[in-house]
């Protein structure tokens, strides 16, 4: 593959081909990374925090009064 | 709108159920940043929580009106690297033990379950990868990234274009991600010269006088 490449490239296109197979990797990382951030954004908010939030008003209701 | 000559009276009656409402609604985006940080789903949500109580806090510095998101953002941020420097404090410095622990730990929640890309994501630096998860994952635009991190918008994108490169070879390259016994090659000696780096700033090595 790669001496293929060599061979049928020329100098001048050469820096354009290994850009654009470098932002085609960059376009793939970002891909994954977005798809771990968001697997993580999707999953149901452990009930952990609604309970904090409910102690939190708790909080604040007693300080009112 | 606030006239800005006199302060606003304060009306928490009003103002915190929406508030309540939104952190609520940006606790799942918390949980993906927080897990991004620590690599470890336990510290994360330990970590998104104390991060809610001190937005709770701090509730009356938020200024209406701007992104609710990025001040969250910060403030869990902050919270992160506050909670490890303490680690630090408490714990006498061991080098090999800090590696071996909680570097451990996560690495093989990391290998079990995600791709080799997250996998490599240890392997950045902690800035690198905070500003490329901000950027390339959270959607934020450069500008909000370096808001969060505290940095310049220039130093964010060579951050991030640097975190970008560091991947790619990464994940070309080397063999650190295959889980093998052996010692990555090549990173004491990559670990020295950063040192004589920072030692000699800007002094050439080769020729002198």
């Amino acid at each position: 593959m790669t001496q293929q490449w060599e061979a049928t490239v020329s100098d001048e296109e050469r820096p354009n081909e290994k850009a654009r197979a470098i932002r085609a990797r960059q376009r793939a990382i970002g891909r994954e990374l977005r798809r771990m951030y968001d697997d993580v954004a999707q999953e149901q908010v452990p009930d952990d925090f609604m309970d904090l939030l409910q102690k939190i008003d708790e909080a604040a209701e007693a300080k009112k009064s | 709108m606030m006239p800005a000559s006199t302060p606003a009276p304060r009306t928490e009656k009003a103002e915190n159920p929406d508030f309540k409402t939104e952190l609520l609604g940006l606790v799942p985006f918390l949980r993906a940043f927080a897990r991004s940080l620590t690599g470890n789903p336990e510290a994360a949500d330990d970590l998104a929580q104390e991060t809610l109580v001190k937005a709770w806090q701090s509730r009356s510095s938020f200024i209406p009106g701007t992104n609710l998101k990025a001040w969250l953002f910060t403030i869990l941020r902050n919270q992160f690297y506050s909670d490890r420097r303490r680690a630090w404090r408490q714990a006498p410095w061991d080098q090999e033990a800090a590696e071996r622990i909680p570097g451990g730990a996560d690495d093989q929640i990391y290998s079990a379950e995600l791709s080799d890309t997250v996998r490599a994501l240890r392997h950045l630096s902690d800035e690198q990868r905070e500003a490329l998860i901000l950027v390339g994952a959270g959607g934020f635009s450069y500008e909000d990234a370096a808001a969060i991190c505290k940095c310049a918008v220039g130093t964010v994108k060579s951050r991030v274009a640097r975190a970008r490169k560091t991947l790619i070879d990464i994940l070309d390259g080397d063999d650190r991600l295959e889980g093998s016994e052996r010692p990555p090659e090549g990173d004491a000696a990559r670990e020295i010269m950063a040192q004589l780096d920072k030692l000699s700033p800007g002094e050439p090595t080769k020729k002198r006088g």
